[in-house]
């Protein structure tokens, strides 16, 4: 099981270079949108023809620019599923489950298109057109229809984007499941990078046209290698950096002067941190005598509450915040928050060493 | 009442239709895929029967498909006669002049196909001719219909074209149009009348049946 793409594509003044491979486990594909995600997938299916590159499925050459190898969509065996799920209207989800079934004799066909039914927990929906479908059992059928051709490769456009927040939860587990028990490659694209990092085992981040990181999702989210990637990978709050001689940092845009807790080879251009990661205590923990570091004094500026979380603007700098400009972005539970939002400010914000990402761009 | 007409009338206007499908759909769906720059060239020639009095397309057709011009002649080698003045003439001509009937709706029916729906029939394995038939027309049959109907309609209804090709040969040439246009030329308004109104409901009646399958068909949109 293995799909292996290298590729290049220019189109208009964007410029599409990428190189990844694919085993067994789902592969992420993560980036804002704009970045190619889906030109590249459309490439590996054979929707779009790259200007240069190699595509390689078990051992299979799809496309081959040196050797002039350009297999067309329909002899790629590569279930796509369409970001609006595409399906045929004037079918309905049996017609549109055997659709790709047309060689088998009918017993097999009617048999696979039963599987794909009981599979996808369409019971009663084989004589409905899609038009009368609920978004969630939409996308059901048209994961159902790539899967009864048996694909090589399964190709995922943001699957749930479509889809209300409620119905998502349920959806998802139920594509993990049948990803577990699917024996190809696959590629599932998204902006979410939450929901990417809950379906995919490893991520390829992609940023304008190129690769921006890839390999295991916990190091690449524990340590993002650029901004770029920081960003994609959700972190909020950057600083500029600049080292000092006794082996710190200076975060210029903060304010502050951090230890770190890493070693870097080259001086960080910029320092970052998760909203999550920081940390926001009552006043009196800057004088505790505890020796944590990097803890400052700070004042909130404006906040935004969700259900179970508040987000907070903070100003680094026990001075009051006079103007609405804000250093850092912290997000902490109700029940910490509870704990000190009665507090004379200024209160306490900690930028724990081992949290900071220390980027060379 | 001129039957010879009437039914020649019709046996033209089927032929049109039928030949514009086989030609028209090609053309529509190649006019509609193709991205091919200087594609809006054909675009324009397709249209020009629009544009233009029939009198002209019907001049240039007679000449070219005369005995003295290079198609004229290619066809007297093959079927042994010119084709002015003949029903096969008339046919050449009435398809030309109804093509953009046909390939305008046709094209405007493939064009309002989703784009993605096409390349899933590619993705799971259907060729373009079976994507054709099992998703493009399906999904565009109102255009198909509204084509073939125009089509007809346009052919059983042209008297310029008909008249300078044709000219008005009882049995062979003479359309209802060009009947009625001589009844009325000699003053037997009884029989312009009669032959009018049969042909006033008999094209009421199928334009009814084919809109009200047309709508039937829209119901997946």
């Amino acid at each position: 099981m293995s799909l292996a793409v290298a590729i290049e594509k220019n189109v208009g003044g964007f410029r599409l270079a990428v190189e990844f491979a694919a085993g067994k486990a789902p592969l992420g594909l993560l980036g804002p949108s704009g970045s190619g995600k889906s030109m590249t997938l459309r490439a590996i299916a054979g929707l779009e023809t790259p200007d240069r590159g190699r595509i390689v499925l078990n051992g299979t050459v799809l496309f081959d620019s040196g050797r002039k190898i350009n297999l067309p969509a329909r002899e790629r065996r590569i279930g796509l599923l369409f970001q609006n799920y595409a399906l045929f209207p004037h079918l309905n989800v049996s017609e549109n489950i055997a659709f790709g079934l047309r060689d088998l004799p009918d017993a097999d066909r009617k048999r696979r298109v039963a599987e794909q039914i009981s599979a996808a927990h369409l019971f009663g929906l084989a004589e409905r057109y899609p038009s009368t479908l609920s978004g969630g059992e939409q996308q059901r059928v048209a994961l159902a229809r790539a899967l009864a051709i048996e694909p090589a490769a399964l190709l995922l456009d943001e699957p749930f984007s479509a889809l209300d927040t409620h119905l998502r939860g349920a959806l998802e587990r139920q594509l993990r499941e049948t990803l577990g028990t699917f024996r190809g490659s696959t590629l599932f694209v998204s902006h979410n990078l939450e929901e990417a990092y809950r379906v995919c085992e490893k991520i390829v981040v992609l940023a304008n046209g190129k690769v921006a990181a890839q390999g295991p999702k916990e190091e690449i989210f524990r340590h993002p290698p650029t901004m770029e990637v920081a960003r994609v990978t959700g972190c909020k709050n950057y600083s500029r950096a600049h080292q000092l001689p006794d082996g710190c940092i200076e975060a210029l845009d903060w304010g502050c002067k951090l230890v770190v807790g890493q070693e870097f080879a080259k001086s960080p251009e910029h320092v970052a941190i998760r909203a999550h990661h920081i940390r926001v205590h009552p006043p009196q923990y800057l004088n505790g005598g505890n020796n944590r570091q990097n803890i400052f004094p700070c004042q909130l500026v404006a906040m935004t509450e969700t259900p179970f979380r508040v987000t907070l603007d903070l100003r680094i700098g026990s001075a009051p915040a006079d103007s609405r400009g804000f250093h850092v972005q912290a997000e902490v539970f109700k029940q910490e928050w509870e704990m000190f939002r009665e507090l004379p400010q200024p209160w306490t914000v900690e930028l724990a060493a081992d949290r900071l990402f220390l980027l060379p761009d | 009442m001129n039957w010879q007409a009437i039914f020649l009338s019709l046996k033209l206007a089927v032929c049109v239709a039928a030949i514009l499908v086989a030609v028209g759909m090609p053309l529509a769906y190649w006019v509609t895929y193709s991205e091919w720059r200087f594609k809006f060239l054909v675009e324009a020639i397709v249209a020009l029967p629009i544009v233009l009095p029939p009198t002209v397309l019907g001049y240039y057709i007679l000449v070219g498909l005369g005995p003295r011009h290079f198609a004229g002649k290619i066809w007297q080698s093959v079927f042994g006669h010119t084709l002015p003045f003949t029903f096969g003439g008339l046919l050449v001509a009435s398809v030309i002049y109804s093509l953009p009937f046909a390939v305008q709706p046709f094209s405007a029916g493939f064009e309002s196909v989703d784009r993605r729906v096409i390349e899933a029939a590619w993705t799971l394995g259907a060729s373009r001719l079976s994507t054709f038939f099992r998703v493009i027309l399906p999904l565009s049959v109102a255009g198909a219909v509204t084509g073939v109907v125009l089509s007809f309609a346009h052919t059983i209804g042209e008297f310029g074209v008909v008249l300078m090709v044709g000219g008005n040969i009882p049995g062979v040439t003479r359309t209802v149009s060009i009947d009625i246009y001589d009844q009325v030329q000699a003053a037997n308004y009884d029989s312009a009348n009669q032959t009018a109104v049969v042909l006033l409901l008999f094209s009421f009646v199928v334009l009814a049946l084919i809109y009200g399958t047309n709508r039937r068909a829209l119901r997946f949109k």
